[in-house]
């Protein structure tokens, strides 16, 4: 049960292309806004109408005052049709749901390690929890094409880029620049905290496990309620008793818990 | 919101007091508080819980939900539950206990499954009944093997019938050819009404991946593109039995509502449509009442099988 989860009718502040199939949307939503911590998704409503059915799943980006971001990719008729979302219009969701990341203790140096769009709930985990002389904040993409964050963003953040092609920042993946930095801290405690595509997370977790890394990543699967009532979103246990619900018990997961 | 005043909303037949005529559907509420705060348990007449098995179930592997072009869901949830054992334990305490009825709905792969669970379950009293699963499509024994079998359907609603003096209904599945015998079994085995339908059988595939997109590659079908197969079987049995039926299939709006209950169902189960829109029981309530004060019906109940079908 989502003690604080409610539905609520957000309003549409501004709704902007960013990067090439990736919008950002500012919402005024006060009691979502009020009540979210870092690592939080509203489930939001594309339409009006019953096609496409489903509601769809998103992090919640950096709450200021009463409002909040959300970074979507366009890859579906849902969120096609909220990129026709105009100043002013109202939008369906239901939210705060889910858990949220922890807190790094105060000795513990940590590494944000996020993939496209999953950079959004690793911002105000970032901004909210963390010590920017003692954190590291890595972003990868496909290409400079595909950033989902605004340059402002980046230098705010001291963020460091990856780009299969290359085209800004490191041309390789993060698993690589997370090398590098692992390799050049001198703190004995580090944590990570990743959100982004499975195949990523799946290489993150590797590397974290080899390197006993202790980690929190944040899952996306395909979701029907999203208040643990559907079990549609299954995530397997890593001590083989059965599954998780990505609504209910996560999204964000201790690294070793879940498998991915 | 609704105005009661307006039009009796209220359900009453044998063994059975409901506030107004919505349920939930199985599967899709849990075993009742996963909404609270933000469904208006007021405006529902009963709840059916998720099924309950004797033995936990881990359930099916992921991806477990996917969305079809034409405004439908196919799930594939593979009966996940705690077991009727730490059901007892942990969840009773959260069954709501307000003035909407509580339906426990039960599963089993076998006649002797159903029994006990019942056995156990008859010391629950914070519940007005079950609901029997015959017809769940993603598990590969019980469910939907027995359920599209007349005589399997028949032995185990006798069975059961023998168990308990509780309120029953009994879930049957689309996926036969004939709902008429299927509907005759039940009721003439003894119960007290029927669960029309459960989910279709679907299948989905990711065309650029070559993948199928749920991880037991078909699953089950829901939403408003299962309404006329649905409504056809409300229609078709109401025309043999004389108990109860649950409407379950697609219902989105206060027209779905009333056009299941003119087909002959006495109550309307919500399921896929709580997902998008958790505030459609007060809508469906509020676009039925309409309809009531437009045709000036003074209780919903009189709708029950009044479809005209001799303008056809």
């Amino acid at each position: 049960m989502n003690i604080n989860a409610q539905s609520e009718i957000g309003t549409v502040v501004s709704n902007e292309r960013g990067a090439k199939d990736i919008w950002e949307m500012e919402l005024i939503a006060p009691k979502i806004a009020s009540d979210t911590l870092p690592g939080q998704f509203v489930h939001i409503r594309c339409n009006p109408g019953f096609n496409p059915l489903l509601r769809r799943p998103m992090s919640i980006g950096p709450v200021v005052k009463d409002k909040f971001s959300l970074i979507y990719a366009v890859h579906g008729e849902g969120t096609r049709l909220l990129t026709e979302k105009k100043t002013g219009d109202k939008i369906d969701l239901i939210g705060p749901l889910g858990n949220s990341f922890t807190k790094p203790d105060q000795d513990v140096t940590a590494i944000y390690v996020a993939g496209g769009i999953g950079v959004v709930p690793l911002l105000s985990c970032y901004d909210l929890q963390a010590d920017p002389d003692n954190a590291h904040f890595i972003l990868g993409a496909r290409s400079m094409m595909y950033m989902p964050i605004s340059e402002k963003d980046v230098i705010q953040r001291n963020v460091m880029i990856s780009t299969d092609d290359g085209s800004i920042g490191h041309h390789g993946n993060v698993i690589q620049l997370l090398e590098q930095i692992v390799g050049d801290i001198k703190s004995k405690y580090i944590k990570v905290y990743g959100c982004g595509p499975t195949p990523m997370m799946s290489a993150l977790k590797k590397y974290c496990v080899e390197h006993s890394i202790s980690a929190e990543l944040s899952l996306e699967v395909p979701m029907g309620c999203a208040v643990g009532a559907c079990q549609s979103c299954a995530v397997r246990r890593a001590d083989g008793n059965g599954y998780y619900l990505v609504c209910r018990d996560g999204p964000v997961f201790p690294i070793e818990e879940v498998v991915i | 919101m609704v105005d009661h005043k307006k039009v009796d909303l209220t359900i009453s037949s044998d063994g059975m007091n409901l506030v107004t005529p919505l349920m939930t559907a199985s599967g899709t509420f849990g075993y009742g508080d996963e909404y609270k705060g933000i469904i208006d348990y007021s405006l529902i007449g009963g709840i059916v819980t998720k099924s309950l098995s004797l033995l936990p179930r881990p359930g099916n592997p992921p991806p477990r939900i996917c969305e079809t072009s034409c405004g439908g869901a196919i799930n594939s949830i593979g009966l996940a539950n705690p077991g009727v054992d730490e059901f007892m334990e942990k969840k009773l305490a959260i069954l709501p206990t307000s003035e909407t009825k509580v339906y426990l709905s039960i599963v089993g792969e076998a006649v002797e499954e159903f029994v006990r669970l019942t056995e156990k379950l008859e010391v629950v009293e914070t519940i007005s009944g079950y609901e029997l699963n015959l017809s769940c499509p993603n598990v590969k024994r019980g469910g939907l093997d027995l359920g599209a079998d007349s005589q399997a359907v028949a032995a185990i609603v006798k069975a059961v019938r023998e168990t308990t003096d509780r309120f029953f209904s009994v879930k049957l599945t689309p996926n036969q050819p004939d709902i008429g015998r299927l509907a005759e079994s039940a009721a003439h085995a003894g119960a007290d009404a029927l669960t029309l339908v459960n989910t279709l059988i679907g299948m989905s595939i990711d065309t650029e991946k070559r993948k199928p997109r749920l991880g037991s590659i078909t699953g089950g079908y829901s939403g408003p593109p299962i309404k006329p197969v649905a409504l056809a079987n409300v229609y078709k049995a109401a025309q043999i039995v004389d108990i109860p039926i649950w409407a379950s299939g697609g219902i989105v709006s206060g027209k779905d509502g009333i056009d299941f209950l003119l087909a002959g169902a006495t109550t309307l189960q919500l399921g896929t449509v709580l997902f998008v829109d958790p505030q459609a029981p007060e809508r469906i309530l509020a676009e039925m009442t309409d309809y009531c004060v437009r045709h000036g019906i003074e209780s919903i109940g009189d709708l029950i099988g009044a479809l005209d079908t001799s303008i056809v």
